[in-house]
């Protein structure tokens, strides 16, 4: 069992020392171990990471500190500045991977091979050590040696297939959302294999994430590779309707969008006499739109007019209400300052208030109430300054002189 | 296993119990059932998980992703025999997770105060739709439509566009992704402290927690996210573009995307497609005047990839070192040589559900499961049996609960196991 000396439980996660290799494609895992509670140390190149250089920035005025594309993705973490292509930054990097827990990464999969510092020879000095290689399409395979960003990755796994209006080409999803399955698998295998050596007796091992895999597992609604083999056919984008639940989709109304779906009988009985109330059309107590959702299939054409007359006459948040307290789901279709704004996030511990010592920023919300919990809370620290804990980590723990830290700093390794 | 020796995979030696339908939380049991631990799934009140019959090709096709690796047995906890034998299941398993609605729980006398009491170091996690507490507490979702809830389908597609939709169930494989992490997170503080934990997800936060850096940019910029398709701020060529019609099928709806972060990948793009005189333009010489100039950069690009094999270009342009992918379609992942070789999709066995029939009458087919997506060297992900509906209540009730034939029986005639 892991000592540590210090952690009483405030913290979902206790403080092991991660070190985060990653780029922006898997920067979340990190992030999510170090908003519970582990002591996650992002090792930079003296430059920085590539991130602290892209945008969004406060009033468009880059600068290596402000990029909220580098503050969203990390949070709680620590950071040290390390050039790895320097045999005494990896020396360096030697000493800090034999008393760390866990290593995560996003390189090419020779990258640090290559360097001299890859798995095996990093575990032949900590056979504890765990390290996590996220990468497009795995360390294995044909494809291990592509490359892929997240337009890349969301076409290769098939999401976008599934993604967009019928009658245009796939689309991505704009959140980036490939940035997420992949750091959220391997978040999950490096606890497992945490757990496993301290508490199930073992060892330290690699674990390989695919983004292509993760994001393959996150449609399996549609499971592409069933529907072909069952039926010889290829799942496709159906726009905001869907084929399998009638009526379901984002319709217009008065000041936006009202995301609606009815799947039980009662559902739609309960849908078809508020319809009939709003709109007086008697159509839409035919019998033949009566049943479960399947059961309205042939009639969806029908159904949606009948729907869209009904919805014109509502605000968002009338039909969001009112359809619910009619025990229907509907649901508004947001906007991020909606979101904001939202009286249910607001009481569900789900923003953590960061300052930053930047007044273009000051304090702002981060969703980090992942999970709520009255007895363990998310950490609001901010992102960290490009090289914040070299002196904490350099110095307090590998011991190194306050000299020979100016050194390494006039050789460009830190 | 010896007993000073390792444990065969990561969690070995944990129990959970899985309570509750739909796609995110038996997802989360999945994966802690491929990672060792003991998952009991409880169906319950005689009510079928409606998944059972999504997707529509075949009832129940999809399900071994969802349950597989689990024991999975039958109780009808409106009895109080039925409450009895959940609450006897929490006392002897580690982790109790349910997505039932806090007044559903009570009515039943199984809620979390009781789980307590049986069981003071359990696990709870609660998986809520829309929040446990709070102003929406009551509400009805299901996760295709929280994609319009957290935000993500107005920041998809293009400025004027309906909402971006994504035909899945999204944000629940978000939460069905988290959940593992916090209880296992739990699992190790419970050992180290002695201390317990509460932990309640919901869907409409997951899916608002994975929004991007967009939040931020509202805060700070009061802008909100730009609507850009499948262009990218800092890299172009950053599009989908139209191929030729699968050679096989004879399907049009063929498209390759390509992604060109810098001069340097631009230079080799060119090469790739042969040096065209239209790509020597000045306007397309570096990024921004590439950015600049998409709407006739795509244009261009679409006419060179139009005539070509989807997956043949992929190919050609990853090996000439430019990132590429081919929007993969249902036939390509199934007969895909790279996800073979990584054993991800792998053969099983389902039942077909049929309302009014019992579960042990319903008809056998075969299906294709995938591989949970995290390979670990030490401790394999356990693809696991795939149990029907009930198929182990004589397990977990007579050897994990101790209950005799008899009164398993007495038990059966009673409608409580069913």
């Amino acid at each position: 069992m892991p000592r540590f000396d210090d952690y009483t439980g405030e913290n979902l996660i206790p403080p092991y020392r991660i070190l985060d290799l990653t780029d922006r494609r898997a920067a979340f895992c990190g992030r999510l171990l170090a908003d519970y509670g582990a002591d996650v140390v992002k090792v930079e190149p003296p430059a920085g990471d590539p991130s602290r250089h892209l945008g969004p920035y406060p009033a468009d005025d880059p600068g290596a500190e402000r990029s909220l594309d580098f503050l969203f993705y990390n949070t709680n973490k620590r950071s040290i500045t390390l050039d790895l292509d320097s045999q005494s930054g990896r020396d360096l990097f030697r000493r800090l991977a034999a008393d760390a827990d866990v290593i995560i990464e996003s390189f090419d999969r020779h990258h640090l091979y290559d360097l001299g510092i890859g798995f095996d020879a990093l575990r032949a000095e900590n056979p504890g050590l765990i390290m996590a290689s996220v990468t497009p399409f795995g360390n294995t395979g044909d494809w291990a040696d592509y490359q892929g960003d997240d337009l890349v990755v969301m076409a290769a796994s098939g999401y976008m297939q599934i993604t967009g209006e019928p009658d245009e080409p796939p689309v991505r999803q704009g959140n980036e959302h490939s940035h997420y399955p992949a750091a959220q698998y391997a978040a999950v295998g490096i606890l497992a294999a945490l757990y496993h050596r301290d508490f199930g007796g073992g060892d330290g091992q690699h674990i390989d994430v695919s983004s292509q895999e993760a994001l393959i597992t996150y449609y399996t609604d549609a499971h592409p590779a069933l529907l072909w083999r069952k039926l010889g056919q290829n799942v496709t984008r159906v726009g905001t309707n869907s084929t399998l639940v009638i009526p379901l989709g984002a319709y217009p109304c008065k000041d936006g969008w009202i995301a609606a779906g009815v799947i039980t009988p009662r559902e739609w009985n309960a849908l078809a006499e508020w319809i009939h109330e709003v709109t007086g059309n008697d159509e839409v107590l035919n019998d033949a739109y009566r049943g479960g959702n399947q059961d309205r299939a042939e009639h969806i054409d029908i159904i949606t007019a009948l729907f869209l007359e009904f919805a014109e006459n509502f605000t968002v948040q009338e039909l969001f209400h009112e359809g619910q307290r009619r025990n229907l789901v509907f649901l508004p279709v947001n906007e991020v300052a909606d979101l904001l704004a939202d009286p249910q996030l607001a009481e569900s511990g789900f923003w953590y208030d960061i300052e930053h010592d930047d007044p273009a920023i000051g304090a702002i919300k981060y969703p980090l109430g992942i999970f709520h919990s009255d007895e363990v809370k998310a950490r609001n620290r901010p992102a960290p300054s490009l090289g914040a804990d070299n002196a904490a980590v350099y110095q307090g723990e590998l011991g190194l002189t306050a000299d020979e830290l100016v050194t390494l700093g006039s050789d460009g390794i830190i | 296993m010896t007993e000073s020796g390792p444990t065969p995979n990561a969690l070995t030696g944990i129990r959970v119990v899985e309570f509750g339908p739909y796609v995110a939380l038996p997802l989360t049991g999945r994966i802690l059932g491929s990672l060792g631990a003991e998952v009991i799934k409880v169906e319950t009140n005689k009510v079928l998980d409606e998944m059972a019959f999504i997707p529509a090709w075949s009832r129940g096709a999809g399900q071994p992703e969802y349950q597989r690796g689990k024991r999975r047995i039958t109780l009808d906890v409106r009895s109080d025999a039925g409450r009895d034998l959940i609450l006897e299941m929490v006392r002897i398993s580690d982790v109790f997770m349910t997505n039932f609605r806090r007044n559903v729980l009570d009515r039943w006398g199984i809620d979390f105060p009781e789980i307590r009491r049986q069981r003071p170091d359990s696990i709870i996690m609660w998986q809520t739709g829309l929040g446990g507490h709070g102003p929406y507490y009551t509400y009805k979702s299901f996760g295709i439509l929280v994609q319009h809830l957290s935000g993500v389908s107005l920041m998809t597609g293009l400025p004027g566009d309906p909402p971006g939709v994504v035909n899945t169930s999204y944000s629940d494989y978000h939460t069905g992704v988290f959940q593992p992490a916090g209880i296992i997170a739990a699992l190790m503080r419970r050992n180290l402290t002695g201390k317990t934990a509460t932990l309640e997800s919901s869907i409409f936060k997951s899916g608002v927690a994975t929004c991007g850096p967009a939040l931020l940019d509202y805060q700070v910029n009061d802008r909100p996210p730009e609507r850009r398709g499948n262009r990218d701020a800092w890299a172009a060529p950053h599009g989908v573009y139209p191929c030729a019609p699968d050679p096989v099928s004879g399907d049009a709806d063929r498209f390759i995307a390509i992604s060109v972060a810098d001069d340097h990948q631009w230079a080799k793009f060119r090469q790739a497609m042969g040096d065209p005189a239209w790509s020597t333009a000045p306007e397309y010489e570096t990024r921004i005047g590439r950015q600049r100039n998409q709407d006739s950069l795509d244009a261009a690009i679409a006419g060179w990839t139009a005539s070509q094999d989807a997956a043949a270009l992929m190919d050609s342009l990853q090996q000439a070192g430019v990132p590429a992918g081919m929007v993969s379609q249902g036939a390509d992942l199934n007969a895909s040589a790279h996800l073979q070789s990584r054993d991800f999709y792998q053969d099983t066995q389902y039942w077909e559900a049929e309302r009014g029939v019992k579960a042990t009458e319903w008809v056998e087919g075969d299906s294709v499961s995938w591989s949970i997506p995290a390979k670990m060297s030490g401790t394999p992900i356990a693809f696991g049996k795939y149990s029907n509906i009930g198929e182990d209540n004589a397990y977990v009730f007579g050897e994990l609960l101790g209950l005799t034939t008899t009164e398993i029986s007495e038990l059966e005639e009673a409608g409580v196991i069913y």
